[in-house]
């Protein structure tokens, strides 16, 4: 059971530490930035999926009162970055890959005069064979998108473990299927935006709205060939993250560059249509093929996967997250022999890229499915299915995943009572219809290097404050009041006596920062660890001033006093000032740090992912109207088990905007492409689930301590997203007996196969 | 061609020169330096640029800002009074109906539009006129009971200000139990 019953912050309905600034419009977000003689930048794109630059004339928009600069390749040093493989330039080198590339850019004295010049930019291209969907792209003789990439291959994965002919012919019943899903937008409210500054010296400063700063700098470094300390990274308030604002794409790069050619500062915020385009990296669409084996009882036997995923025309994370969406799963269920294989494929489309999940919302699309067709084919209440194959602690996947803390059964059984489970199966009624399914995520990622860690500072002001610095960031998520609960909780000081600095790359040591589920596991755990060194400073001179060994000593909501003897105190403020203002004195400050006990994956993708792993279940009853096809959602159930909840209000927050990007994923959301072109990216094209969209939702957090955990707590932003679109999928099968195979699920598809059915 | 214009934002005067088709928007952000107010779709969709224009909740992105003179235009910098929050503020902030921020302004500004009309909506008109503004964050949930807690009184009467408020963050809610 919960250790956690004892703390006085964590645990707590702790309000925002940036809640004041952002209830009373006073938070600067970039776009809100300005700084004396800025100039704003706009961008060119490439209007064709795939061309050749035959030449770029940009004298007439140099000519137009008000520009300052326009850039092109040829003011860059035309090297190649991203994220694991180096494949897109900051502006196109010699051909365009899709429609949106950054071709040349303008910085003017106003965003008008910017957009004005761009028309003003001729640009003769020479039209190529373009190719758009994944699989006849690695058919041979298919338009070549990268030349060092044969048959448009980015990337292959093809595992075994145990032997998978053997179980599928020791299996009782066999499914299969194709599952496809579709690239979906972040649509942050905010999209992204930076604001660049360039100093003589050879320094650029830069305001992002990144959720990853320090994998930024690193990017903006490499991609104008300078040394990472002479990019500093300042992360703005970010209006919303979920993948989309980690640096793939050239927003900063590109605002860099023209800050360094007029000598100004620059801004670059994308407006809608370019974040639709060549701003956040939709996520990556996959078509999944798998066949399932099980035995007579329920286990699951044997499981193959083939994937083929759509990673548009540059790579970002997809080569990382097609490797999530391949084996990921597999740590959700027991399973003994299992097979993969997935190929990232280069198309003439938007690049992909990670967005909340990172490959696992599409995997659990196919796979929770065909558990779910075993379970009806095998006359068993999937609800057993999973209860039966569930993980539990001490579980080691195929694939090294080693579980510590799993609560995936005590989720199921929530999941059972919380929607009276067995009540309303017994007493189905017509047209309506439950669904579940479950999922894994991962508490941090080690596939940067062989590095999963994070660390931070903590010093303690002279008036007994105590100030966080770190590097991880806020997005949005919650996750700077989730540091200074932790700081609190550790120091023994009341909450308000904990502020966190912005963080600045120049100023907080290096941090991943917001992606995998890590920073309230990583991140919180260097905090920790930096608040426990601190207070060993504290202790160590308040014993001097208290006459008492350290160990007899106990700090509680700021004072510091030998046990029993409350009365005669000290603050913590007192202690600070005593250990600095002296001959030879010193600041309270330490720093802690934290790498995750992962291992990273081997060249036949063995190892352990993450320090700890997080489970979900979640479960939906909906109700099909079989004359318009139209889906409701009657109820929502979701479980979680994400350790100690640090921050009751964040974690409830978060489960439930994962449930509105999943219900979007599931039944809505997606853009009209031709010939890799968006027909209407904007808002009203790109439909997101609003107030009235949202179903009755009830959801539970397990009981749970992970030992590994800053007070037992582990990741949780994106377990919830995970598993939506298969839910409910799997609800309107036992609805309507139909199954839906391709994402979204709109009423024409839900018409289209209740006639066929019919048929 | 700029032309001189007299703009009356949350009580107060300001004068800036603008052209004709500058948007409200663009005004108050840009011209006048209150930068609360947010874009986030440009064409009328997501409501992170709601504005209370003459009693009247607007999109500033398809409003001129010519065409608001003399009107009374209120923003969400208009809202807290000597450093004390209005409810709704307080509200969004105790029962955490945001997460980014980013279309909070907005999601308040349209709240308080809604609530100073019709002070007791029912939980589906609040649902219905709240649907002009997108989030992508809190899933609606918090906004919904921030909104009602407003309309049911729940909200602390002792309205703090902004340095008691950074003091005394926990509330009295207690230590969150799991439902199991
Ligand atoms: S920016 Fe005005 S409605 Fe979206
Ligand atoms: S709080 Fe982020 S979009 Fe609403």
């Amino acid at each position: 059971m919960a250790k956690g019953e004892n703390y006085s912050v964590v645990g707590q309905r702790v309000t925002r530490v940036e809640g004041y600034d952002k209830v009373t419009g006073e938070a600067r977000y970039v776009a809100d930035l300005h700084l004396p003689g800025m100039l704003f930048g706009k961008i060119l794109r490439s209007p064709f999926p795939h061309a050749r630059i035959l030449n770029i004339d940009t004298s007439k928009a140099e000519k137009v009162r008000g520009v300052k600069a326009v850039v092109t390749a040829e003011d860059t040093i035309k090297r190649q970055w991203g994220a694991f493989f180096a494949d897109q330039y900051p502006l196109s080198v010699g051909k365009v890959r899709y429609v949106g590339e950054e071709v040349a850019a303008v910085a003017a004295i106003d965003p008008d005069t910017a957009e004005d010049a761009l028309h003003l930019i001729e640009v003769d291209y020479e039209e190529l064979p373009a190719v758009f969907d994944a699989e006849q792209a690695m058919q041979e003789g298919a338009p070549l998108i990268h030349d060092n990439k044969p048959r448009n291959i980015a990337m292959t994965i093809d595992v075994e473990r145990g032997d998978i002919q053997r179980a599928f012919a020791d299996s009782d019943v066999i499914v299969e299927d194709t599952f496809e899903s579709i690239p979906q937008w972040h649509c942050a409210i905010e999209t992204i935006g930076s604001v660049a500054e360039y100093a003589p010296s050879g320094k650029y400063t830069i305001y992002m709205n990144t959720q990853t700063l320090f994998m930024a700098r690193y990017r903006v470094a490499a991609a104008l060939g300078v040394r990472e300390t002479d990019v500093r990274v300042i992360q703005s308030a970010v209006g919303g993250g979920f993948g989309g604002k980690s640096c793939d794409d050239n927003n900063a790069i590109v605002a860099a560059i023209l800050a360094r050619k007029t000598r100004k500062p620059v801004k670059v915020i994308n407006t809608r249509e370019d974040e639709f385009l060549a701003g956040s990296r939709p996520r990556v669409n996959m078509k999944i093929w798998v066949r399932m084996g099980f035995k007579k009882d329920g286990r699951i036997r044997a499981k193959q996967l083939r994937i083929i995923a759509d990673n548009g025309a540059y790579s970002g994370k997809a080569p990382a997250i097609t490797g999530v969406a391949a084996l990921r799963h597999d740590t959700c269920y027991k399973y003994s022999d299992v097979k993969t294989q997935a190929y990232l494929v280069y198309t003439n489309k938007i690049p992909t890229g990670a967005f909340r999940g990172f490959g696992n919302p599409s995997a659990e699309w196919a796979v929770e499915q065909a558990i779910d067709m075993g379970a009806n084919e095998l006359g068993i209440d999937p609800l057993q299915i999973a209860r039966m194959n569930a993980a539990g602690p001490g579980y080691v996947s195929p694939h090294g995943n080693r579980v510590t803390s799993c609560e995936l059964g005590q989720c199921i059984d929530m999941v059972e009572k919380m929607m009276d489970w067995k009540t309303k199966r017994a007493g189905k009624k017509p047209d309506t219809g439950l669904g579940l399914a479950c999922t894994v995520h991962v508490s941090g990622k080690r596939h940067f290097g062989d590095y999963d860690g994070g660390s931070a500072t903590i010093k303690i002001n002279e008036d007994g404050k105590a100030l966080i610095l770190c590097g991880e960031g806020e997005v949005g998520q919650g996750a700077a009041t989730a540091m200074c609960q932790i700081a609190a909780e550790e120091l023994g000081v009341p909450i308000g006596d904990v502020e966190i600095s912005q963080a600045d790359t120049d100023l907080t040591t290096f941090c991943l920062g917001a992606f995998g589920s890590r920073v309230t596991y990583v991140g919180g755990n260097a905090v920790r660890d930096a608040a426990a060194k601190a207070k060993q400073q504290i202790l160590e001179t308040a014993s001097e001033m208290l006459e008492a060994r350290p160990d007899d000593l106990v700090v509680e909501h700021g004072k510091v006093y030998v046990k029993g003897a409350e009365a005669k105190a000290v603050s913590v403020a007192d202690v600070a000032r005593a250990r600095l203002f002296r001959r030879g004195g010193a600041p309270v400050v330490a720093s802690g740090s934290f790498d995750a006990d992962s291992v990273l994956q081997d060249e036949t993708r063995y190892g352990n992912e993450s320090g700890a792993y997080n489970f979900g279940c979640q479960a939906a009853e909906v109700e099909v109207d079989t004359e318009t096809g139209q889906v409701k959602v009657l109820k929502y159930v979701a479980t979680s088990d994400c350790g100690t909840v640090i921050n009751p209000i964040g974690a409830e927050g978060q489960v439930e905007g994962s449930l509105a990007q999943g219900l979007g994923y599931a039944l809505i959301e997606g853009l009209r492409m031709e010939e890799g072109r968006p027909i209407n990216p904007n808002f009203s094209d790109y439909r997101l689930p609003s107030m009235r969209d949202m179903p009755d939702l009830e959801h539970a957090f397990a009981a749970s301590y992970e030992p590994t955990g800053p007070f037992g707590a582990k990741g949780l932003g994106e377990l919830g997203m995970d598993p939506t679109a298969a839910v409910i999928s799997n609800a309107i099968f036992d609805a309507v007996g139909v199954r839906i195979k391709t994402l979204p699920i709109t009423p024409e598809k839900v018409l289209k196969a209740l006639r066929e059915r019919e048929k | 061609m700029k032309r001189h214009q007299a703009l009356n934002v949350n009580g107060e005067e300001y004068d800036i020169e603008i052209e004709p088709n500058r948007l409200l928007l663009h005004a108050l952000r840009d011209d006048i330096g209150l930068t609360g107010t947010k874009e986030g779709c440009s064409i009328g969709v997501c409501g992170a640029c709601s504005v209370i224009v003459g009693g009247r909740l607007v999109s500033s992105c398809l409003t001129l800002a010519v065409a608001c003179q003399g009107k009374e235009i209120t923003t969400i910098e208009g809202l807290a009074k000597d450093g004390k929050l209005h409810p709704l503020q307080q509200a969004f902030l105790e029962y955490g109906g945001f997460q980014c921020g980013i279309c909070t302004p907005g999601q308040i500004i349209a709240a308080k539009a809604l609530l100073d009309s019709n002070p007791h909506p029912t939980e589906e008109e609040i649902k219905e006129w709240m649907s002009g503004n997108l989030c992508r964050c809190t899933g609606y949930y918090k906004i919904f009971e921030s909104i009602m807690a407003v309309v049911q009184n729940k909200v602390r009467a002792e309205d703090l200000t902004a340095r008691e408020r950074r003091e005394a963050r926990i509330q009295s809610l207690g230590v969150y139990k799991s439902s199991s």
